[in-house]
């Protein structure tokens, strides 16, 4: 019996979206995590992806690239576009005829839309918006299962969930909250073509429109430098000084979701648990108390500076490196100093 | 929908303490009444040290203790700290009078308390109206026949309105019964940490032996940085109430922020280590009228009562507040419920009010003590030279071993008269009599 | 006559959640429990439209008896009907479990009035999974748009309506057959202040109630913790990380704070040839 570990590559339009790297990566780990198992057992274990769109072959290749050894395409012109029936349907189809163990989906605008109705349409467990996943003992059970690990109650709690009885294990997992693997351009992989028939009952909702948003090239999850703004800016206005740091740093703007439920900034910049994660090489916090719920959006992130009026803030404790002082005296004189820095080697 | 008037035999603007208890008190009579709250909850929008006082309470329900009321410990040692910048004298009393049966006080958290408070008058027949703020009145030939909201379509009407608004009595204002907005030199703003210990540790650090036991202590001197006002702290079952209450003028005249000064209250050498570990569970603060007698506006007009908070019923020095709410809530219902009878709410009946009020404690202290706010203010050396000598005195007193006694009280006596002069002591004790006795 | 229903959730604020340190434990004392934010901008949205088109609103949880409140706050917002789902047999559901149960509620009150368009708010706060509008959109058939942040049109005649879906990269404007299902952002519709009238009907309604066996006859083996495909392993509390080296600029002087902070972040080799690449 082949022990198989499911990916789901997204793609938009024949690009296919970083996190399904991501999650090749952590496919790839939990297959080395059952190593002993496979050896006791003499069964094998694969990492496949599963592809679902039209004129999709280049992402078929990229997808071999990043640690597939297996792609399922599903190629056909009724998934150009994203829709909710006619891929759930695809992937229920599959799930059924193939059987994985485990199941991975982005945690994306798409992701969660589909990740849901798959798990339902195949009466299995699904657990959300994943930090850690990992291959563990579970009670006296046999073999192993996935221990998928999240944070819930607005991250005040981290909880690691299983799911016993069913397969596949599902799990989403946001962006950036996994390493992208190295990618092999020399990576050999078999891609087999499935059929499958789309019904007009399917189709019941069809895209008529898209209108694209300049907070599409914001690309907020993979920024190597971000700047974001808090409740301690006091307004909207104190955005104009983060920009400007942001720019000075040649990064981009973030933001807690107190700002953006305030209205300040658009949601796209929110970083945090319901926000997006990120794990840039370098954060600034400015203005942000550190709440849980936005420390776990930034806290993997290479190096953390904070800069806050209040010694006692929460965010204190998962930064490199604090500032204890009013951002907009403190970021005026470290835009001050780095221009000055820059004059002087230029 | 009904196009028919929303009407009512009462309204009650305010679901706190006067208001919740004017609202039971006329709805057991049989009266129709509504309160209306602005808050999502009765409470969210009260807060205060602090401790409640049994007497109000079973007045307005004899089996009180029977319902099972969300009270904190009960007050079985309490009395005066005084806090110099480095030392603490502690005047407390247990015992004796205090250990009644049952005792006189509890510390209760408001949140919990007056939502319990409301139900109990909801219990009684009283409808609330949560989420919905009263900005004006209705009138009839120049009375007050009800009271607009904030709502669309959000008349209410109702004979008689009792109104309940607190201390930013702006409907008061609103309605003449007062001439001026609440004065600075008359407010004070109180802040205060709720700070979450474990029940053996507050035993183990004031000296309670056991979660039955607990304290309400005025603390006076350095927690107010010389400022007129007064600091607490209050025993809750496993978390500790520390706040500092300060007039407005004088924190716009010293510049200084009331975060500041909590901040040094709690990190005063004295109360810091009992504080220690504590978990901060909430942060807030609170107006409180001071000005009790000299800014209490008409209690009554055409149409409308009033009591609690926006009537200035608070006696600072005893911080006597709530029960004065209560009281006068009650007296406010009664009186509601006689012009029902009479089919009277003008002012002449409605002034009946009053006339019971200056039969109670409630008018009769305010105008005792109405001098005491200004008293505070006029005399600062009672928060900072009074305290620290207190402190200075009784610690050279107990130190003094090995000293010649005549040089040690000369030298106490030398550690008052070198920041006041000995015959301006005197004068500041007999000024702070008069005030409290008011004469 | 158009008939559109909000599934909502009542929830803990977690905004306000704080952990107990000696159990690990939620401390739910003091904790409000509202309505689902997510939940109320879709009651508004559907609020809004049944007034536009003359129709009815009704509103469904699955919940414990307190979540009566949630209930009379979308009757206060223009709901007509409210159904509590209430039994301790749906006890420790997970999402499959809860859609199980959400879908044939639905389906028995679509039989007796049929369902035009049903509504979720995007995720409860406290779950975050999202996942349950699509586990009853799939059960029950009904092509879904999620992140739905406008309606543009429901048209009765033609049967259909057209959903204004926000992704990553834009806005796609679905046009779905009726019936159909959606999940919706805060964006969707402005949460109303109802007339007083509306505040006091629902402070006066009572939800009708429905437990595990009527009106409708569950599955025993698909509600509560049977029911459930997931369970929670363990739980607590995040790990504690070391805390940052702090600088003071009251202790040091702006300049001097400023430039200690510069100085230690150029000393960390990565981030210096992050800034160095900018020149």
């Amino acid at each position: 019996m082949t022990r198989r570990f499911w990916v789901f590559i997204e793609q938009d339009h024949g690009e296919m979206h970083p996190v399904a790297a991501e999650l090749l990566g952590v496919a790839n780990c939990l297959v080395s995590e059952v190593a002993d198992e496979l050896k006791a057992s003499g069964e094998e274990a694969i990492v496949e992806g599963i592809l679902v769109g039209h004129n999709v072959d280049n992402v078929a290749k990229e997808a071999l690239m990043y640690g597939a050894e297996r792609i399922y395409q599903v190629d056909d012109p009724a998934f150009e576009h994203y829709l909710n029936r006619p891929y759930t349907e695809a992937l229920t189809h599959l799930v059924e005829k193939h059987k994985p163990e485990v199941f991975l989906i982005g945690a994306t605008t798409l992701g969660r839309d589909l990740a849901g109705a798959v798990a339902t349409s195949v009466k299995t467990g699904l657990t959300a918006d994943c930090t850690k996943l990992e291959m563990g003992p579970f009670r006296k059970i046999e073999k192993k299962l996935l221990l998928a690990t999240r944070p819930a109650f607005g991250g005040n709690v981290i909880a690691t969930i299983v799911c016993k009885d069913h397969t596949p294990q599902m799990a989403t997992v946001r962006p950036r909250v996994f390493e992208t693997p190295v990618r092999n351009p020399k990576a050999k992989g078999e891609i087999i073509q499935e059929s499958f028939e789309v019904t007009p009952e399917m189709m019941a909702a069809q895209l008529v429109e898209f209108i694209t948003d300049q907070t599409a090239s914001l690309n907020l999850e993979y920024a190597e430098v971000i700047v974001s703004g808090g409740k301690g800016l006091g307004n909207p206005k104190g955005f104009d000084l983060i920009k400007e740091l942001a720019d000075e740093l040649g990064g981009v703007v973030g933001s807690s979701r107190a700002a953006v439920d305030g209205g300040w900034i658009d949601y796209a910049h929110q970083v945090g648990q319901t926000g997006k994660h990120v794990r840039p090489k370098l954060y600034v916090a400015c203005g942000i108390s550190g709440a849980i719920q936005h420390k776990v959006g930034m806290q993997d992130s290479d190096y953390i500076l904070a800069i806050n009026t209040d010694p006692q803030a929460p965010i204190f404790e998962v930064s490199t490196l604090g500032v204890v002082g009013d951002l907009y005296d403190v970021i005026p004189e470290m835009i001050k100093q780095l221009r000055a820095q820059k004059g002087a080697s230029a | 929908m009904s196009k028919d008037k929303l009407k009512y035999d009462v309204i009650v603007v305010g679901a706190g303490m006067a208001g919740s208890t004017a609202a039971a008190i006329a709805a057991r009579e049989g009266l129709n009444v509504a309160i209306i709250e602005r808050g999502v909850k009765p409470g969210s929008k009260n807060y205060f040290g602090g401790a409640l006082y049994t007497h109000a309470l079973v007045d307005i329900y004899p089996d009180f203790f029977d319902r099972k009321p969300p009270l904190e410990r009960p007050v079985t040692e309490t009395g005066f700290w005084f806090l110099s910048d480095d030392g603490l004298v502690k005047a407390t009393v247990q015992g004796g009078v205090v250990n009644s049966d049952p005792i006189d006080a509890y510390v209760a958290l408001r949140a919990e308390f007056d939502l319990w408070w409301a139900e109990q008058a909801v219990a009684e027949g009283a409808f609330i109206i949560p989420k919905t703020l009263v900005i004006d009145f209705l009138y009839e030939d120049g009375k007050v026949v009800g009271v607009k909201t904030d709502r669309p379509e959000g008349d209410v009407y109702a004979p008689v309105v009792i109104v309940c608004e607190g201390v930013n009595n702006l409907l008061t204002q609103k309605l003449g019964l007062i001439d001026h907005d609440i004065k600075v030199s008359k407010t004070a703003l109180a802040v205060k940490q709720l700070i979450s210990i474990p029940a053996k540790d507050i035993n183990a650090r004031l000296g309670l032996p056991d979660n039955n036991h607990g304290m309400a202590i005025s603390v006076i001197g350095d927690v107010s940085m010389g400022l007129a006002g007064l600091g607490f702290l209050y025993t809750a079952n496993s978390s500790l109430s520390l706040g500092v209450g300060v007039t407005l003028d004088a924190l716009q005249e010293s510049g200084i922020k009331p975060y500041e000064l909590l901040q040094r209250y709690l990190e005063h050498p004295a109360i810091a280590p009992l504080i220690k570990d504590g978990q901060m569970m909430e942060y807030g603060a609170h107006l409180i009228p001071e000005g009790g007698w000299t800014t209490m506006p008409r209690l009554y007009t055409d149409g409308v009562l009033v009591a609690g908070d926006a009537a200035s019923m608070v006696n600072a020095l005893h911080w006597e507040g709530t029960n004065m709410a209560i009281t006068a809530g009650k007296q406010a219902g009664l009186t509601a419920v006689e012009a029902h009878k009479k089919g009277d709410f003008s002012a002449k009946s409605l002034s009946t009010y009053q006339d019971k009020l200056s039969d109670l404690f409630v008018l009769q202290d305010l105008k005792q003590y109405r001098k005491f706010s200004a008293f505070l203010k006029n005399h600062p050396q009672f928060m900072d030279i009074y305290p620290t000598f207190i402190n200075d005195a009784l610690g050279m007193f107990f130190t003094g071993f090995g000293k010649p006694k005549r040089k040690l009280y000369k030298d106490i006596l030398r550690s008052l008269t070198s920041r006041r002069p000995l015959f301006k002591a005197i004068g500041d004790i007999i000024a702070f009599g008069r005030s409290i006795i008011g004469i | 006559m158009i008939h559109l229903l909000v599934s909502v959730k009542q929830v803990p604020d977690t905004t306000n959640i704080r952990i107990d340190p000696e159990t690990g434990s939620m401390i739910r004392k003091g904790v409000p429990a509202i309505l689902n934010p997510y939940d109320a901008h879709a009651v508004a949205s559907a609020a809004e439209w049944k007034k536009k088109l003359g129709g009815k609103l009704t509103v469904v949880t699955m919940g414990p008896p307190a979540a009566e409140e949630a209930l009379q706050e979308c009757i206060e917002m223009g709901a007509d009907r409210a159904v509590l789902i209430s039994d301790r047999a749906f006890a420790g559901s997970d999402t499959l479990a809860t859609s199980y149960v959400l879908a044939e509620a639905i389906r028995k009150i679509d039989q007796e009035d049929h369902v035009d368009l049903v509504f979720f708010g995007k995720q409860a706060i406290d779950g975050d999974t999202a996942q349950v509008g699509p586990g009853v959109a799939i059960r029950l058939g009904l092509p879904l748009v999620t992140y739905a942040v406008d309606i543009q049109e429901i048209n009765e005649e033609e049967n259909f309506a057209l959903i204004v879906r926000k992704t990553e990269s834009g806005k796609e404007i679905i046009k779905t057959s009726l019936p159909a299902a959606l999940t919706a952002e805060k964006a969707i519709a402005d949460i109303p202040y109802a007339a007083l009238p509306d505040l006091i009907t629902s402070l006066k309604y009572k939800p009708e109630v429905w437990s595990a066996q009527e009106p409708v006859a569950y599955d025993v083996d698909q509600i509560g913790l049977g029911g459930s495909p997931t369970m929670v392993a363990k739980s607590g509390s995040p790990e504690a990380h070391e805390p940052a080296e702090t600088i003071n600029v009251e202790e040091n002087g702006l300049a001097g704070a400023v430039e200690t902070a510069l100085g230690k972040m150029l000393s960390n080799t990565s981030v210096a040839a992050l800034l160095e690449d900018q020149q």
